[in-house]
Formats: structure tokens, sequence, C-alpha cells
């Protein structure tokens, strides 16, 4: 699968509402080893209500400057969550479908 | 805690992990792919991960993976929308990479990738027959 294939894809909860649309996904690696790196494994998404794209993560850090710019982003982006892809249920042709128990975590990134 | 989760008290705090985080959109599409020695290659346009079953519960499948970084002409496409056909695309497998930071930096040599026929092709078909093309600048 292609990963532009989830980017800006709707998702919808269990009982079929609207949650936003994929800002992001997240991968970290600590699979199985490989070769140089270890394995990069799907650990969720980035899920945003507001937009479907996103410029330099303001939404994801506490950078602040420039002010206008990270104020802007921030405030564009707000309830943005992450969900782990074990909250994942079922891919459509069209959409992410979470499972009924989805919880929405903080989207920022680890220190 | 980002300013932005400080308007939704109702998150759950941000998993910690012991790899490496890295955001598909944020970290790795549209980075420098180096080589080995430090050529550049091409950048990163796209990725390709298992294949996630459509139309069927995912609960306890294991987690998709990279398996490809993918290049190719996305120009078109990103000014006109949509992407091109998976097969017009070239793909650097991920096993290659030794490491991902500010570029993208491969443990193999830009010779033996696909990604860097069309370089071969010119230096081969139009470089090497201008005179002295066929050896460095002295």
């Amino acid at each position: 699968m292609i990963l532009s294939d989830l980017l800006t894809r709707p998702v919808i909860d269990a009982h079929g509402h609207s949650l936003g649309r994929v800002l992001d996904v997240r991968f970290v690696i600590d699979g199985a080893p490989g070769q140089l790196l270890a394995e990069a494994r799907l650990a969720g998404l980035i899920i945003s209500p507001r937009a479907a794209t996103s410029f330099l993560g303001y939404e994801r850090t506490d950078e602040k400057s420039p002010w206008l710019i990270a104020s802007y982003l921030r405030w564009r982006h707000r309830g943005s969550f992450f969900v782990r892809w074990e909250d994942v249920d079922r891919l459509t042709s069209t959409r992410i479908v979470l499972a009924r128990s989805y919880r929405k975590r903080s989207a920022a990134l680890p220190d | 805690m980002t300013a932005n989760d400080e308007d939704d008290i109702s998150l759950a705090p941000p998993d910690s992990y012991a790899g490496q985080v890295l955001d598909a959109q944020l970290h790795l599409l549209d980075r420098q792919v180096l080589d080995t020695d430090g050529v550049p290659v091409t950048t990163v346009d796209d990725l390709e991960i298992t294949d996630i079953p459509i139309d069927e519960p995912l609960r306890g499948t294991p987690a998709p993976t990279i398996i490809n970084i993918l290049t190719g002409a996305t120009l078109g496409t990103r000014i006109f929308g949509g992407r091109p056909p998976s097969s017009r695309l070239t793909r650097i497998p991920y096993r290659d990479i030794k490491d991902i930071g500010v570029v993208v930096t491969l443990g193999v040599d830009a010779e033996v990738l696909d990604a860097s026929w069309p370089e071969r092709w010119v230096r081969d078909h139009i470089i090497a027959h201008i005179p002295g093309g066929h050896h460095d600048p002295e």
C-alpha cells in the first residue's frame, strides 16, 4: 500500500461520526532488527478535525516562534489527536473506521 | 504537552517509545536521500508500506511496516492532484537505509540503485561522447 492513500483520508468512529482527516502517520523504528535499521512499524495516526495538511508540525511541538505563524498553525490544528494503530478497526475504500473503544491521545512528539 | 493539548484536557498523554519516532510528513517525505558516500540520489516522494486489508477487521493484525521509499515524477500530480500509478514509481528498499535524520542516508552506492538510472544514462550516452568526457576535470 502507498502511504499517500492513507494521508488525508477521512476518519470516522464506530457510530459513523466524522472525526477529521489523517494529518500524518507516525512510525517507530523499534520493530524486528533489519540489515541496517530495525523495522519501522506504524504506531498510529495523527488526526485533525479541521485541516487535512500540516505545515512544519507546530501542533506537535512546543515551538513558539515565529509567534504569529506558530499561533495561527496551532489554532488551525486545534483538537488534533493521535490514535494508536491498535485502535483502528478497519479500512474501507474511502475511510478509516476507529474501534468502539478508541482513545484520543496527545499528538505531541515524544521528547 | 503542547499548547494544543491544553485546549483539550481529555487527551491521554502521548505514548513514549524506545525507538526513533518518525512522523511521515514531518520527518520523511521530501527529505533528500544520500548514498553511502554522501552523493545525492533523489528525494522521498512517498512510502510503500505492507498491505492493509480493506473492509476487514484489523484488530490483532500486525502493524504495517515501511518496505520501500518511493521516488519518481510526482510534480504533475502534486499540482493537479492524485498520485502516479504505483508501477511508475521507483523503489529504494527500506533495508538499504542506514540513518534517518535531516537527510535519509543509504548504506549502498547510488550506482546500484534504479533511482539513479537517468544520471547514469546521461553520463554514458551523452557526457561520454563529449571530448574529455571520460575522465574527471584536471
